[in-house]
C-alpha cells in the first residue's frame, strides 16, 4: 500500500479551448471516444496505489461532478478514503475564486490536514501524458528532496510565450525555472505535477500565503529554486506529452491517437484508463458503411462513410454522409448526404441533410453543444 | 427483520447447459457471452432492474466461478443496495445434512429462509437460459388482477415445435386447465417460458409438501405445477409474444446472435428506456483500420479490426488481423483471429486464438466452435459442426 494521496487541480486557463470549454472545465473535455481529460491523471493515480484523491475545482464544474460521481468507476467510493470534490467556497479568508493554485491549496488546508497519507502527488489537467506516480513518489523518497517536479523532454509541449520550463542538473536538482517566457530557454518542460510530503506542503502553503503570494509555481517554487531554500529535484517522465492549449492542439492530439503506437503509449495495457460507463450496446455497421482508420466508441450506428475520425458514444452517421478527419462527441447526428471535413462536433450536435462543413486542416470548425447546423 | 418487499426474484442459474458443448465446459450457461458485450444472465437481471424488482437471489451450482465474479456486488444492474440487492445462493451444509440442488423446486426450497426474510407477496422464478426483454411488473399485475396462486408466462410457438415444450392448455379467461410436458399430440401451442409468479404462501406450502415426497424429482414443471393443478389452485397464463429465444444449443445461440444483425432487430438493445445492463470492461473504443472492411456487423469496445468482418458479432477486446475474414460468425471476448485466417458460420469462444491461415467453419452446414482459450494452429482446418478444444 502506497502512502500517497492525490490532488488534481482543475482551475484556470479554461478559456484556451474556446467553445469546448464554454460549458465545461478543461478537466471534463472529452477525448479519444469515451474519456474525459481528468480520467488520465485520475486513473494513473489509482494505478499508482493512491486511494484518496482531492479534486480542486474552480468554475464550470457541473459536468465534472456528473462525470466523477461517487468515484465508483475508479474504485474511489470507499469508506476509508476515496474521492473528495473540493469546489471553491466563500469564507472569511477566501473570496470564492482563486487567483492561483496556492490560493486553492490554502482554501483547502483543512482538507489536507485531515488526510493521513505521508506524501501528496499533485497534478493538473492541461497536459496529457501517461505517468507512473508511484515511481515519482519512490524517487522523491529516495532522494530526500523537499519537492520533486515531474518533467518531460518532449519538444511537442513547448510553446512560445507560454508554459513552465526548468533546468535539471546532473545530480537531478532543479537549478532554474522560467514561467511563460517569450521563447523558452530551459531544456525541460515542467508537467505541473509534483510530489511533496503532505505536512511540508501545508507548512509551505501557509507560509507563502501569509507573505502575500498567490501562485505556487511562479512564486513558491521560483523562490525555493532561486534562493536554494528548498531542495527541489526533477524526475523525468518518459514517453510523449501533449499540451492541450488550443483547439488546434486538441485536434492534433486526438488525431495522433489513431496511430497504434501512440495509442499504446497513452493507454498501456497493464494500466487501463478508467472512465464513467454508459451501458451502450456495441456499435452497428450497416451494409454499405465504409470505415477507415477510425476510433469508434460503443452505441454508434454507421451507415455512411467515416475516415480518419473519432466517434464518441451514441453517434449516428446516416446513409450517404461522409465524415473525414473529424471528431464527433457523444450522441452527435450527421444526417443523410451531409459532409464533414476537419470538424469537431460537440455533444448532441446535429448536421442536417446535405449540409457541407468543410474546414481547412489548419483551422478545425467547432460546432457547439446541442447546435443544429 | 428486513423491510418487506412486494416481490423477490429467484434466478435459477445452476444448470450446466450441456447442449452448449465445449462452450460450457469452463463456465455455467448464464455466464456465456452474448451479443458483443453481454452475457446471457444480463437479460433476466436487466429485466428485474427495469421492472423495479430489487431483491434477486441467484442460485448457482455448476462451475460458479465466472458467474460469481461477473455478478460480484451487482452494481452493473443497480443491485448493490442497502435494502435489497443481489445474492448468490449456492447449495450449503446444515449440521450433518446438506446436499446439492436436486431440481429446480428443491433449489428454491433450500432457500425458503432467504425469501422469508423479505416476507414478500410474490416470488418470481426465472431461468438464465433465454434472451428476451420483459417487464415482469406487468406480469405481476396480471397475477394480482386475476387473483391467481401462480401465473406462468407462455408464448405461442409454431405447432410443429410445440411437442418440445411444456404446453399450457387454457380456458377463455387465461385459466390453465391442463399442463402437458412435451406432449406428442399438443392441444395448444402455448409453451411455458419457464417464468413463474407465485403467491408466496402457496409457493412455500407446495415446495414443503413436494420435499416430503421421496418419489418427486423436485421440478417446477414436472411436480409443483401438476400438484397445484390437481389441488384446484388458480393457475393463469400470461402471454408474452415479443422476442424470446432459448439459447440452449450451439445453433440457437448462434441464431440469436445473428438476430441482432437484421435490419430492424426484434430485440432493441439501443432503447434507453429499457436498457440491457452488463458489466462493462471500460476498454478503448474500437479501432477500424485503413485495411478493414466492416459490413453489417456489431463491434464493441477494445476491438482492433484490420481484416474483413461481414455479418458477424465481435465482442470486447477481439482482434481481427489483416487479410483475415470473419463471416456469419460470433467472436467472443478477447479472441484473436490472425493473419489470413477465415472464420465462417462459427463461434470462437473467449480468448481463443485462430492462427494465421487457419480455416474455421464452412459456408453451409452446422456451426463450428473453437473453445475457450483454445489455439487453432496455423493453416489448420476446423470443419462445420466440429468443436475444437481440449
Amino acid at each position: 500500500m502506497k502512502n500517497i494521496m492525490g490532488i488534481i487541480y482543475t482551475g484556470e486557463r479554461d478559456e484556451q479551448l474556446k467553445e469546448l470549454t464554454a460549458e465545461r472545465a478543461v478537466a471534463a473535455v472529452p477525448l479519444c471516444g469515451r474519456y474525459r481529460l481528468i480520467d488520465f491523471p485520475l486513473s494513473a493515480m489509482v494505478d499508482s496505489g493512491v486511494r484518496n484523491v482531492g479534486v480542486i475545482t474552480q468554475k464550470n464544474y457541473h459536468s465534472l461532478m456528473d462525470h466523477l460521481g461517487s468515484g465508483r468507476e475508479w474504485d474511489l467510493h470507499g469508506k476509508r478514503s476515496g474521492l473528495a470534490f473540493l469546489p471553491p467556497f466563500l469564507n472569511n479568508n477566501t473570496v470564492g475564486v482563486y487567483s492561483g493554485f496556492l490560493d486553492a491549496l490554502h482554501a483547502n488546508l483543512n482538507y489536507l490536514r485531515s488526510c493521513k497519507e505521508r506524501y501528496v502527488v499533485s497534478t493538473d489537467t492541461h497536459m496529457l501524458f501517461s505517468a507512473k506516480f508511484d515511481e515519482l513518489a519512490d524517487a522523491h523518497e529516495k532522494s530526500g528532496a523537499d519537492i520533486t517536479l515531474l518533467y518531460t523532454r518532449d519538444p511537442g509541449v513547448r510553446r512560445n510565450g507560454r508554459g513552465r520550463y526548468i533546468q535539471v542538473e546532473e545530480d537531478g536538482r532543479v537549478s532554474r525555472l522560467e514561467v511563460d517566457p517569450t521563447i523558452p530557454r530551459l531544456p525541460c518542460t515542467y508537467l505541473e505535477t509534483f510530489c511533496i510530503r503532505r505536512e511540508l506542503l501545508i507548512h509551505l502553503v501557509d507560509e507563502a500565503v501569509s507573505q502575500g503570494h498567490h501562485h505556487l509555481t511562479r512564486e513558491l517554487l521560483m523562490d525555493g529554486i532561486n534562493t536554494r531554500s528548498l531542495k527541489i529535484m526533477g524526475f523525468e517522465n518518459p514517453g510523449r506529452a501533449w499540451y492541450l492549449d488550443s483547439v488546434q492542439a486538441y485536434f492534433d492530439c486526438s488525431m495522433e491517437m489513431l496511430d497504434q503506437d501512440t495509442r499504446n503509449g497513452v493507454f498501456p495495457a497493464d494500466r487501463p484508463i478508467l472512465t464513467k460507463l454508459r451501458d451502450e450496446m456495441p456499435s452497428r455497421y450497416v451494409s454499405g458503411a465504409v470505415v477507415k482508420n477510425s476510433l469508434i466508441a460503443d452505441g454508434c450506428v454507421v451507415e455512411g462513410t467515416v475516415e480518419n475520425s473519432i466517434l464518441f458514444r451514441g453517434v449516428h452517421i446516416e446513409k450517404g454522409a461522409v465524415v473525414k478527419n473529424s471528431i464527433i462527441f457523444q450522441d452527435g447526428l450527421v444526417q443523410e448526404g451531409a459532409q464533414l471535413q476537419y470538424c469537431i462536433l460537440d455533444k448532441q450536435a446535429t448536421v442536417l441533410r446535405e449540409t457541407r462543413l468543410l474546414a481547412p486542416k489548419s483551422y478545425p470548425i467547432v460546432v457547439a453543444k446541442n447546435l443544429t447546423v | 427483520m428486513l423491510r418487506k418487499k412486494r416481490c423477490v426474484a429467484m434466478l435459477l442459474a445452476g444448470g450446466q447447459g450441456s447442449r452448449l458443448g465445449i462452450l460450457t465446459r469452463h463456465e455455467a450457461k448464464p455466464a456465456v457471452p452474448f451479443g458483443g458485450k453481454y452475457r446471457i444472465i444480463d437479460f433476466p437481471l436487466s429485466n428485474c432492474t427495469n421492472s423495479g424488482i430489487d431483491v434477486v437471489g441467484v442460485l448457482t451450482q455448476y462451475r460458479p466461478l465466472e458467474l460469481n465474479a461477473y455478478i460480484a456486488s451487482g452494481s452493473p444492474w443497480d443491485l448493490d443496495l442497502v435494502n435489497g440487492g443481489i445474492f448468490v445462493l449456492p447449495p450449503y451444509q446444515t449440521g450433518t445434512t446438506g446436499e446439492w440442488y436436486k431440481g429446480t423446486a428443491n433449489a428454491i426450497y433450500q432457500n425458503l429462509a432467504f425469501i422469508s426474510q423479505y416476507n414478500p407477496d410474490y416470488v418470481l422464478i426465472l431461468s438464465g437460459d433465454h434472451i428476451y426483454k420483459m417487464d415482469y411488473a406487468a406480469m405481476i399485475a396480471h397475477h394480482e388482477s386475476h387473483n391467481a396462486d401462480a401465473t406462468i408466462a407462455v408464448r405461442q410457438v409454431p405447432w410443429d415445435e410445440a411437442s418440445r415444450f411444456g404446453i399450457m392448455n387454457t380456458d377463455k379467461e387465461d385459466n390453465i386447465v391442463e399442463f402437458e410436458e412435451k406432449p406428442k399430440h399438443p392441444k395448444s401451442n402455448n409453451a411455458s417460458m419457464g417464468v413463474y409468479v407465485f403467491t408466496w404462501e402457496k409457493l412455500r406450502k407446495y415446495l414443503t409438501e413436494d420435499e416430503k415426497d421421496p418419489n418427486s424429482s423436485n421440478d417446477f414443471g414436472k411436480n409443483i405445477i401438476p400438484a397445484m393443478l390437481a389441488d384446484g389452485q388458480k393457475l393463469v397464463a400470461y402471454s408474452f409474444n415479443d422476442y424470446w429465444k432459448d439459447v440452449g444449443t450451439i445453433e440457437s445461440l448462434w441464431e440469436a446472435n445473428m438476430d441482432l444483425l437484421t435490419d430492424a432487430p426484434e430485440i432493441d438493445l439501443h432503447d434507453k428506456k429499457f436498457r440491457v445492463y452488463a458489466r462493462n470492461l471500460g476498454m478503448l473504443p474500437q479501432y477500424i483500420a485503413e485495411s478493414a472492411q466492416v459490413d453489417n456487423c456489431l463491434i464493441t469496445e477494445g476491438c482492433e479490426i484490420h481484416g474483413i468482418v461481414r455479418h458477424s458479432i465481435l465482442s470486447s477486446g477481439a482482434a481481427v488481423a489483416e487479410d483475415a475474414q470473419v463471416i456469419d460468425s460470433v467472436i467472443m471476448p478477447g479472441a484473436r483471429i490472425e493473419k489470413g485466417a477465415v472464420i465462417r458460420r462459427a463461434i470462437v469462444a473467449e480468448n481463443a486464438v485462430v492462427s494465421a491461415g487457419a480455416r474455421v467453419g464452412e459456408e453451409e452446414g452446422l456451426i463450428a466452435v473453437v473453445g475457450q482459450d483454445a489455439v487453432v494452429p496455423e493453416n489448420a482446418v476446423v470443419t462445420a459442426g466440429e468443436q475444437f478444444g481440449e
